[in-house]
């Protein structure tokens, strides 16, 4: 990089910053439910050691006790073990449906932001008929066509976040393009393509990590809403989604069956969104 | 079966039937409330269906459960049953079988008229019989119920001649039936989609509107002449206005209920029949359906239960007593029978049924299913022992697909794959007709042993005009066959029920089926609502001598 460009990118950063702040009482709570969430994730059986599909049928039904700290479900299963079990499928739908949908997102708004007028519109229509679904019935669209199952509500979640990623993204680009060191690198004789993978994509995609963090949250939401209609998970598989609605047949004397799987879902929603604003502010500071 | 004919005049026997009716009411447990002053006229009831929401009204096209219970407000059929199990006068005051058992003459009442003006006669009769029969109708209940009915002619306006092709012991059985109830010809000619939209009867409602996905308005039918010979009262019925709504989830049907939005609900789950137990402004009414005992059929017609050993082992490894306990609190009753215990035909065995993950084991090694794969599954020439297990979420309450999933967790202790993959009935239909299936539930309810025929001989592997086949078993065995054919021929009682009990007895050791309990049939309704019965014939609530207390 040349003197001239980093002056100019650094000039720009400079006009963003201001005074970074501690860590709040909130992002401390998030990150430690994050550990937790992610050694549930990746050793289940460090926090819970029985089996999350494990019947029991004579202590079914039982409210949160000693033994059983959430309680039990209709067919005596632990529902500790199956919250702790389940959050793999939860957090593994989530990460990878905002994988998918920032993927498609990139090459969508890469596309429109980089290609010139032709492919900018037609991408552009492209994502507005998109927009005009809401994105849970484009995901349900998905699996109607291609049947229920953890695969297609993943691959469905991921698809109907694409279009919200992909106008980000190209909206993005265009205000990095147009920035000062980008046309100081122009000035300069880079090639375009030198440009977009040196300025650029860089100066694009560090936002995204914010949005990644923040999508998960909302991902790890839909598919559990994708479980709860039956479209996902498949019960028994202890998924926060399926676990909810086996527990709303209950709901009247088995409150414990739908509260802790409900409970996971908002606290797994609630620490992502906290975590992307941290990472957000720090970012800005930085 | 044959039974005397019973002539009888509607004038000269209404008090007699008003007398008996009250008796049968009052001593019966038909009528889950107390009797609470006079009958009451006038008012709207709400009754909210668990089922799934029918996509035609006229019962004749296909023909299932959820047709039936909102059809029996508006349509009837030439005969009942009584609480004893005898077949009963209805559209039909008395009938008369040839001595070959091949030509029935049924007299007809002459004084009823369907609610579009059309005369109820024996034209009209000759018509219905037709549409059931036609294959454009796409009926499956009603067309099987009538395989052995060769031609109808009305011999005079108010007497129709049946004959048959051989004698058929379950006929007065099966026209009994919802599903082979009298619709007025003139709607009928109608085109489809017309007539399920607003099937025209000669019932105490007629149906005013239908707002799909949401309720089928009914309203009274004020020149209604004809109820059966068991009810408890005669002319119009007490309610005016009848809503008939649609509300699948159970916990939102009984808070529904609770709350007064509604008056009846069907389907109602375990856990709630506990706890209207304990509430004072909630009744109950258990009447299980007749006909086939809820249970699993093993499909026997491919891998791996073709292989009688297999279908032991699954059955010996599936552990249904604990599940049923947990889970139905009581409120059902394990069956080891193929037939509902309603059915004074019905053979039970329990030793069959016995769970022994043991004796499974050794079925499973001597069937050669010996290997054990990575996920501990037991496994043959490298293929794993899976059962697949379409489950649909329209006829299975959450109890149900419940018990699924412990039989599910315990023959996986004996090494069996089961994946129960739940879907909507539409899918359902289609996974069963395209053969993708080793194990399902389907429950069949016809009136008395004859449902055995349907779903047990060969014959019922042949799809009907809708394209579903009841012998989901596949249960292809000569004998059955013959035993079964016997029987439908056979009039005489004691040899039709000792015929019955030697194709289940030969039927139940084959393993075929895994009984679980009876069809659950259970109401519950607000306090309020009186005089609310099931038709013994298929368990289907009338509210034509339902009236409000309020």
């Amino acid at each position: 990089m040349s003197d001239l460009e980093v002056q100019a990118e650094l000039a720009t950063q400079a006009a963003r910053s201001g005074q970074p702040r501690r860590l709040g009482l909130a992002e401390a709570t998030a990150g430690l439910l994050a550990v937790f969430l992610l050694v549930a994730a990746v050793t289940p059986q460090l926090l819970a050691l029985g089996d999350p599909l494990g019947i029991d049928p004579l202590s079914a039904f039982m409210p949160p006790t000693g033994a059983h700290v959430f309680g039990t479900d209709e067919s005596g299963r632990d529902i500790f073990t199956r919250v702790v079990h389940g959050t793999q499928y939860s957090l593994v739908i989530g990460a990878a449906a905002t994988a998918i949908g920032l993927g498609l997102g990139i090459v969508l708004g890469t596309l429109a932001g980089m290609l010139g007028r032709v492919v900018d519109f037609t991408v552009n229509r492209f994502l507005e008929v998109l927009f005009a679904f809401p994105g849970l019935l484009l995901a349900l669209l998905f699996i109607v066509i291609f049947g229920p199952g953890v695969a297609t509500a993943t691959i469905a979640v991921g698809l109907s976040t694409a279009p919200g990623y992909a106008r980000i993204i190209r909206a993005q680009l265009i205000t990095v393009r147009s920035a000062a060191f980008v046309e100081a690198a122009t000035v300069l004789g880079r090639t375009r393509w030198q440009i977009l993978l040196r300025h650029i994509l860089p100066n694009t995609l560090a936002p995204l990590l914010v949005l990644a963090t923040l999508g998960i949250g909302q991902a790890i939401v839909w598919a559990a809403t994708l479980s709860y209609l039956g479209l996902g998970a498949e019960p028994p598989t202890a998924e926060w989604g399926a676990m909810l609605s086996a527990g709303r047949t209950y709901i009247t004397s088995a409150w414990w069956m739908s509260f802790f799987p409900g409970l996971f879902i908002v606290l797994t929603a609630v620490t992502a969104t906290v975590l992307g604003r941290s990472i957000d502010r720090r970012m800005r500071h930085a | 079966m044959r039974r005397p004919a019973r002539p009888r005049r509607l004038l000269a026997a209404t008090t007699g039937i008003v007398a008996l009716g009250l008796l049968l009411a009052g001593c019966t447990p038909a009528g889950p409330n107390e009797p609470a002053g006079e009958p009451r006229s006038g008012g709207t009831l709400t009754y909210a269906s668990g089922d799934a929401e029918p996509s035609c009204l006229d019962p004749h096209v296909g023909g299932n459960f959820p047709q039936a219970l909102v059809s029996a407000q508006y349509l009837e059929s030439l005969v009942s049953r009584n609480d004893a199990g005898q077949i009963i006068p209805w559209l039909a005051e008395s009938w008369t079988p040839s001595d070959d058992g091949l030509t029935w003459d049924f007299t007809l009442r002459a004084d009823v008229t369907f609610t579009d003006g059309t005369a109820f006669d024996a034209a009209a009769v000759q018509a219905n019989i037709a549409h059931l029969q036609n294959p454009t109708t796409l009926s499956s209940t009603g067309y099987l119920a009538l395989g052995k009915v060769k031609t109808v002619a009305a011999v005079s306006p108010t007497v129709v001649r049946f004959t048959l092709t051989e004698p058929d012991s379950a006929l007065l059985e099966s026209l009994s039936q919802p599903w082979l109830a009298m619709e007025s010809p003139a709607a009928l000619e109608r085109s489809q989609d017309e007539n399920c939209a607003s099937p025209v009867g000669t019932g105490p409602f007629i149906v005013q509107s239908w707002v799909k996905q949401n309720a089928i308005t009914l309203v009274r039918n004020d020149d209604y002449v004809s109820p059966p010979a068991d009810a408890a009262h005669a002319g119009p019925a007490y309610l005016e206005e009848v809503i008939w709504r649609f509300i699948p989830d159970s916990a939102s049907r009984y808070a529904a209920l609770q709350s007064g939005e509604v008056d009846v609900i069907d389907n109602a789950q375990p856990d709630t029949i506990v706890q209207a137990k304990q509430s004072d402004s909630i009744e109950q009414l258990d009447s299980p359906r007749p006909g086939a005992a809820n249970r699993i059929e093993l499909n026997s017609g491919q891998a791996p239960f073709n292989d009688v050993r297999v279908r032991e082992a699954f059955i010996r490894s599936a552990n249904v007593d604990d599940a049923v306990s947990s889970l139905f609190q009581g409120t059902a009753t394990r069956s080891y029978s193929a037939l509902s215990s309603v059915e004074g035909t019905a053979i039970s065995n329990a030793a069959l049924f016995d769970y022994d993950p043991a004796a499974a084991a050794e079925l499973l090694d001597a069937a050669g299913w010996n290997e054990t794969d990575a996920d501990g599954y037991r496994a043959k020439d490298g293929v794993r022992l899976s059962v697949e297990f379409p489950v649909s979420t329209n006829q299975s309450i959450p109890a149900e697909q419940s018990v699924f999933e412990q039989i599910q967790a315990t023959a996986k202790e004996t090494g069996f794959e089961v994946n129960l993959a739940p879907m909507d009935l539409s899918s359902w239909y289609a996974a069963l007709a395209s053969n993708d299936y080793d194990a399902v539930s389907a429950p069949y309810t016809k009136v008395g042993p004859d449902v055995l025929r349907i779903l047990y001989h060969s014959d019922s592997i042949v799809p009907a005009p809708s394209g579903y086949f009841a012998n989901l078993a596949q249960v292809n065995d000569p004998e059955i066959d013959a035993l079964l054919t016997t029987a439908a021929r056979t009039t005489d009682t004691d040899e039709r029920s000792s015929l019955y009990a030697d194709a289940q007895n030969r039927i139940l050791e084959g393993f075929y089926l895994l009984p679980l309990y009876d069809q659950q049939n259970h109401f519950l309704l607000r306090g309020d609502v009186q005089g609310l019965r099931t038709l013994p014939t298929v368990a289907v609530p009338t509210l034509y001598d339902t009236w409000l207390n309020r």
